[in-house]
């Protein structure tokens, strides 16, 4: 394959259904080689809504992935989301890079002290051959007050030991950056913002770009 | 207690079965609160199947019923049980060669989803006002019409009836996003109505 690899990653839908359809209609003008949504899909957590935004990604002529987020467990929600999407913890290595997706939702588990389950994260990023970049992808920023505080530390301390390249967040609807141990933070802004991240991996080189649509 | 809200919901249903089968026995004057009609019903966001008693006020103009819902597994992820209450306004019923019609029916339901999975109070794990809506309550408004004739072999009256639902976050969607929502801002309900 020439060139970078590229992906892009897009902060909450919840409410802002056509946003989002324009920003997959943006996107298939893209080069890029998968998207991932950082969570909060819906809004309610409804079926119906599950249905809207996989008709969107459906549009998509890549493939897509979806962080479980913390409107999108209310109700029978996080069983809708498995049937839609698989379960929440996700891992699969791409073009010399290991990308894990997790759930970061703790206070929708009233801080049960293994959300984020830090253990199978640990796992997910061991070292490995061939592998040149992590990337990691959750919904709560670990500095955020609905992340478990208590797993804030380990999480930035994990993250930090296995060289994630990128950790990406979203559910403060706002986008941010900054530096945490080494590690790159980004939180996506919400769609309503209209605009999305677009990553490129070139040899060491990650760049992370805000994309307007 | 997982199973708590099952018996809650069977409770009910018994007492709402209760309910009706007193309404059969009083003739003619029958007071207020005794239904006169029960309702079955397919889908519209309150369960696959719903059913309960009915009340007519002002010569049927204005139905109010009650209803519990269900819906399996394979349709709704979990046992989905609901009630609601139902409020429909017939403005026009003409006549029609011994029908009568009802071209338009407009209504508000409230519906209360049972299960540990819902909520009406914040659970305890959320600072307040953490989320605006109460998952376990699902406002949502009705349109629609409806036919109806006379079964002199059963002495009883049939309608049935259509109705478009639309439900608090499926209308806010819709302004929001029209162009995704579409029609999906409605649910179909069908359901026949027996006036004893």
């Amino acid at each position: 394959m020439d060139g970078p690899l590229r992906f892009a990653v897009l902060g909450d839908i919840q409410l802002f259904l056509d946003d989002g359809a324009d920003a997959v209609e943006d996107l298939r003008r893209r080069d890029v080689d998968f998207v991932v949504q950082l969570g909060d899909l819906t809004e309610y957590g409804s079926a119906q809504e599950y249905a809207w935004v996989a008709e969107l990604f459906d549009r998509l002529p890549v493939p897509s992935f979806a962080v479980l987020g913390n409107h999108d467990v209310l109700g029978t929600g996080a069983d809708i989301y498995r049937r839609t999407f698989g379960p929440p913890f996700l891992s699969f290595q791409h073009a010399g890079s290991r990308f894990v997706l997790f759930d970061s939702n703790s206070r929708e588990y009233a801080f049960p002290g293994n959300v984020p389950d830090l253990e199978a994260l640990g796992e997910a990023l061991a070292p490995e051959p061939g592998v040149d970049h992590r990337f990691t992808f959750s919904h709560v920023p670990p500095w955020n007050g609905d992340f478990d505080a208590a797993l804030t530390g380990p999480l930035e301390q994990l993250q930090a030991e296995r060289g994630v390249s990128a950790s990406f967040h979203a559910h403060l609807h706002q986008f941010e950056s900054e530096v945490r141990r080494g590690v790159p933070y980004f939180v996506a802004d919400s769609l309503e913002h209209r605009n999305y991240l677009v990553v490129a991996v070139d040899g060491p080189v990650v760049r992370v770009e805000r994309v307007f649509y | 207690m997982a199973a708590a809200w099952h018996v809650r919901g069977l409770v009910l249903a018994l007492l709402l079965a209760a309910v009706e089968g007193r309404a059969e026995p009083p003739e003619e004057e029958s007071p207020w609160f005794v239904p006169d009609h029960a309702a079955l019903q397919l889908a519209g966001s309150i369960g696959l199947l719903s059913a309960g008693p009915g009340w007519g006020f002002l010569r049927d103009g204005v139905d109010a019923e009650l209803l519990l819902g269900w819906a399996p597994p394979a349709v709704a992820g979990e046992d989905f049980l609901t009630v609601t209450l139902k409020g429909q306004w017939h403005p026009f019923r003409p006549a029609w060669r011994g029908w009568t019609l009802r071209p338009l029916t407009v209504g508000l339901l409230l519906s209360y989803t049972f299960g540990d999975a819902y909520f009406v109070g914040l659970p305890d794990r959320y600072p307040d006002g953490y989320y605006w809506f109460k998952t376990a309550l699902r406002p949502a408004l009705l349109l629609g019409a409806g036919a109806g004739r006379p079964v002199p072999a059963l002495g009883l009256r049939l309608q049935g009836y259509a109705e478009l639902v639309a439900t608090d976050y499926r209308l806010l969607h819709f302004l929001q996003s029209p162009a995704t929502a579409g029609t999906g801002l409605f649910s179909l309900a069908l359901g026949v109505r027996v006036r004893f």
